[in-house]
């Protein structure tokens, strides 16, 4: 009696199991998968895009620019100073450049990329990048305190990826 | 160059500050006007001892941690 009441629980409990089995996450080459991201870039002061449906967001990651598209795997990514490429849904593309932040994959092709500053290309002056890169190269080999020349560094690799950035 | 300033003994939010800082810096001058003009920020305090207030202390200036 209490070999079968087990057989009987054991039954019960294969079930659901063999059933998940018998029918596995189906992703062929049919289905309607959307194939837009809602993508949100927001600064403490600005919302530039609100979940807005774009085709694809070239974004620089701290560990190397990676592009994103639909049903891109969850993930986080810390963002250093770079440039972030929003391919629109009518094929045109919109640089920004950003300070660096985070940007999240969310299930559900959303990404979040959270700044401090982000402007377009456009906006910026190429002679005041030079300027300022000319006087943060001057402190960097300078001899200053040791914090004086880290954070200039820090400029002069900002400055030089924003200075490639808009000669390109 | 990636993590230089994480080898320099930085926060990230340290490093976030001044590229914010940067950049604002690099924009075109009617961009630049509005973009710094936001970044200004003020503290001051002061103490208050029995109904009296106290030294005001600026903090704006203060070096930041």
């Amino acid at each position: 009696m209490q070999s079968l009441r087990f057989l009987r629980t054991a039954a019960l409990r294969a079930k659901p199991l063999s059933s998940t089995i018998r029918a596995p996450m189906r992703r062929g080459y049919a289905d309607a998968v959307p194939d837009k991201i809602k993508l949100s870039l927001t600064l403490p002061h600005q919302a530039i895009y609100k979940a807005t449906d774009v085709t694809q967001v070239n974004i620089p990651a701290e560990s190397g620019v990676m592009g994103v598209l639909a049903n891109h795997v969850p993930s986080i990514e810390q963002l250093k100073a770079g440039v972030v490429d929003i391919i629109e849904e009518g094929g045109s593309s919109k640089q920004f450049f950003v300070s660096g932040g985070f940007a999240i994959v969310q299930p559900g092709s959303k990404l979040s990329i959270n700044a401090v500053e982000a402007f377009p290309l456009e906006e910026f002056s190429l002679d005041a990048v030079k300027h300022q890169l000319a006087e943060a190269n001057k402190i960097a080999s300078g001899s200053g305190s040791e914090q004086d020349i880290a954070e200039a560094k820090v400029e002069v690799e900002v400055l030089e990826t924003l200075q490639a950035a808009l000669k390109a | 160059m990636a993590f230089a300033w994480k080898q320099a003994g930085m926060s990230y939010n340290k490093y976030l500050s001044i590229a914010a800082q940067a950049i604002r810096k690099s924009l075109k001058e009617q961009a630049r006007a509005t973009a710094e003009r936001r970044s200004q920020m003020e503290l001051k305090y002061s103490r208050w001892e029995n109904g009296k207030q106290g030294e005001v202390k600026f903090l704006g200036t203060a070096p930041q941690a």
